[in-house]
Formats: structure tokens, C-alpha cells, sequence
């Protein structure tokens, strides 16, 4: 069961994006277009779920009074293996996220799993966790992603929805929209959360 | 002091593992992203200049005069039919955009028309500058002449020689077809006969 907990903790209960409120930077950046929004989360998730393990593995080995420059070390190596590997193999996709792939070493949703939860539980937990923070992000920024990209660009994962009468409120898809669509999601996520918690 | 000393080997261990593995990637991955850059490379120029088969970099010393009085310009190939004549040029430029560089390929052909554009490297904003290597805004610069200077204009374009802008990234907009105008320039004044 504490399998299903641990995953269940960063779809939902935990939340990185809309309960936690950690990543803001990506969160905000990058959710111009689902596929962008989507290409990041899953990014992230991939540095996240073998930051964890490592971090989880070595977290006898790794002294209290140094474990933040190991962890960014171990973190920004992660993320540079991802970003040579993405230049070789999936150039469109590195074109498109070029600048961002960088910014996921600075993203303290990373470094607060490895703080809070990989430096304390066993290997195959701490992958867990990575996996369920990771694809509670990735589904947080998708939406985000999509929501804005809708009204924003009037299309979803680059398909158009609405017909060429539709005016795009471009607001959307520039910075000050990211914080408008955020704080309504957010409200809304806390909206059905609360709703559920007066029934029981 | 001991203590220091113990903390300071720990994480000179991890950080030279992290770099052992690292440049063992890097090792594994250099040869394979300069192919790539080059593929991508030779495949925008050849979609730039559909006419040619095969392309040349121009002259070093035509080439390093060209830059020394247009920094911006950063390479020009001239583009070979089948079977080797010359048929048109293909130009890079880097003008400055609203966040950085942005880096467009002109192809221009020897009939004086521009054969296509594609912007192959930049820092603009996803979902609005970015947009500039859609292929609905690269298109309008397809089949200009090069006689005229482009400009660009919010709404629809009513002459031969306006571009839309991509709405909400004028700047980006205007950034490109800055390098489009300083190709055409080039090719008038330095490779046109």
C-alpha cells in the first residue's frame, strides 16, 4: 500500500505545482503550448526520478553539513547528460527547449525531493516518489499548457480548435496570463479538494 | 581541521566521478551532434535554395571581406545544379531579436527572387516569437524580389513587399526580415552579376 501512497502523494495529495507550489519558474516559462508544457514535465521527471535514486543511494555515504553542493552536483550532471543527449538524438525537440533544459537545475522541486524525502527512504521508494512528483508536475504543467494555449492561441497541442472567427486573447500566452490561469487552477484544484474533504 | 579535510575529499570525490561520467558522454555524443548540426545545416540550405543539389561555401577571402563590413552576415554557399552550374546563394545572418539572436537562412536564386527562408536558430519567446519557424510565416518571403526592400506590417500585407508580423512579437518579426533585407543586400551589391 505505501507504494500507492508514495505515488498517489505527487499526483495529487502533494501536488508539486498546484498544492507545494515548487518548480514556479518552469511552470511559468514554459506552459505557452501543451507540447512545450508537456516536453518539460516529462523532462524534469526523467532528471527527478535518477536524481532521487542516486541521492537515495548515497544518502550514508553523503555528510549533512555538504549535502547541498552534492546534491546540486549530482542534479546539474543529470541534467547535462540530458541536455548532450537530447543536442545528439532529438534536435527538434532540443530546439524547442533548449534554453529550459538548463533551468531544470534550479528547479527546487528537485533539490526539495532530494532534501525532504530521497536523503531519508530506500532506492526503490525515492524512485517512486520521483515518479509520482514527476508525473503530477508533468499532468499540472500539461493542463496549464493547454489551458493557455486554448485561449491563448486558440489550439491545443498545436491543433487548431476553434475556427479562424475566434480572436486569441493573447494576454494568455504571455507572462502575466501564466500567473492568471495558475492562480485559477490553483484556486479551483483547492475548490474540489475542500469540497471532498467536508462530504467525508 | 580534520573535518574539513574529510568533507572537502568527499565532495571532491563526487564531483570527479560526476565529471568522469560526463565527459565520457560528451566523448560518446561530439561526433554524432556535429553530423547532426551539419545534416540540419545542409538540409535548411537545401530548403531554402530547392534549385541546387550540392553547395560550396563562398570564397574565404570574398567571404571574410563580406563579414568585416556586415558582421551580422555568417555565412554565404552558393548553391550547384546537378549538373555544376551555379544557380543561387544561400545567406546566413544573426540579427538581433528580443531575446537574443536570431539566426535566418535566405536563399536567393540568380533570377533575382528569394527562394525561400527558415530560421534556424533563436532565443524568442515560445508561443509568440517563437513562431517565426512556422512555416505559414516563413512562406510570405517566398518568391520576393529582391529588388525591393521587404517591410513589415501589423495586419494583412496589401503590396508586394510586406510581410505580416506575427502577432504579439513585432520585434521578432521585424528581427527577421532585417536579415532577410541585409541578404538581399549583399547579394545586390557583392554576388549578383
Amino acid at each position: 500500500m505505501k507504494f500507492i501512497d508514495n505515488l498517489k502523494n505527487g499526483l495529487l495529495k502533494e501536488n508539486p505545482t498546484f498544492v507545494q507550489l515548487l518548480g514556479m519558474c518552469p511552470t511559468l516559462a514554459v506552459t505557452t503550448t501543451a507540447s512545450d508544457a508537456m516536453a518539460m514535465g516529462l523532462a524534469t521527471t526523467t532528471v527527478l526520478i535518477s536524481s532521487n535514486f542516486v541521492i537515495s543511494l548515497l544518502r550514508k555515504f553523503i555528510p549533512s553539513k555538504i549535502r547541498i553542493p552534492s546534491y546540486i552536483v549530482i542534479v546539474a550532471g543529470f541534467v547535462t547528460l540530458i541536455d548532450i543527449f537530447m543536442h545528439a538524438y532529438a534536435i527538434d525537440l532540443y530546439r524547442s527547449l533548449g534554453l529550459f533544459i538548463p533551468l531544470i537545475v534550479v528547479n527546487c522541486l528537485i533539490l526539495g525531493r532530494a532534501e525532504s524525502f530521497a536523503s531519508k527512504n530506500n532506492p526503490i521508494d525515492s524512485i517512486v516518489d520521483g515518479i509520482g512528483m514527476g508525473l503530477g508536475f508533468t499532468w499540472a504543467l500539461t493542463l496549464l499548457g493547454i489551458v493557455r494555449e486554448l485561449l491563448g492561441a486558440g489550439s491545443i497541442f498545436g491543433v487548431q480548435i476553434f475556427g479562424e472567427a475566434f480572436k486569441p486573447a493573447i494576454i494568455m500566452i504571455l507572462p502575466p496570463g501564466a500567473f492568471l490561469a495558475l492562480g485559477i487552477l490553483i484556486g479551483l484544484f483547492n475548490w474540489i479538494k475542500s469540497r471532498k474533504t467536508t462530504r467525508v | 581541521m580534520g573535518d574539513i579535510l574529510k568533507l572537502g575529499l568527499i565532495l571532491l570525490l563526487i564531483t570527479s566521478i560526476t565529471a568522469l561520467v560526463l565527459g565520457y558522454a560528451n566523448d560518446m555524443t561530439k561526433d554524432v551532434i556535429v553530423n547532426v548540426e551539419n545534416q540540419a545545416s545542409e538540409v535548411a540550405r537545401k530548403e531554402v535554395l530547392p534549385l541546387a543539389e550540392s553547395f560550396k561555401s563562398l570564397d574565404k577571402e570574398i567571404l571574410n571581406k563580406i563579414i568585416n563590413e556586415n558582421p551580422n552576415i555568417k555565412e554565404i554557399y552558393s548553391g550547384y545544379s546537378e549538373n555544376g552550374d551555379l544557380v543561387g546563394y544561400t545567406i546566413k545572418t544573426a540579427t538581433p531579436g528580443y531575446g537574443g539572436d536570431v539566426e535566418v537562412i535566405t536563399g536567393i536564386s540568380l533570377e533575382n527572387k528569394i527562394t525561400g527562408i527558415k530560421v534556424v536558430s533563436h532565443k524568442e519567446t515560445p508561443g509568440l516569437g517563437a513562431n517565426a519557424t512556422q512555416p505559414k510565416f516563413q512562406n510570405q518571403f517566398k518568391d520576393k524580389s529582391v529588388s525591393k526592400e521587404l517591410e513589415v506590417v501589423k495586419g494583412s500585407p496589401s503590396s508586394e513587399n510586406e510581410i505580416q508580423a506575427l502577432t504579439g512579437a513585432t520585434i521578432t518579426s521585424k528581427a527577421v526580415t532585417k536579415g532577410v533585407n541585409l541578404a538581399r543586400e549583399i547579394f545586390i551589391n557583392n554576388l549578383a552579376k
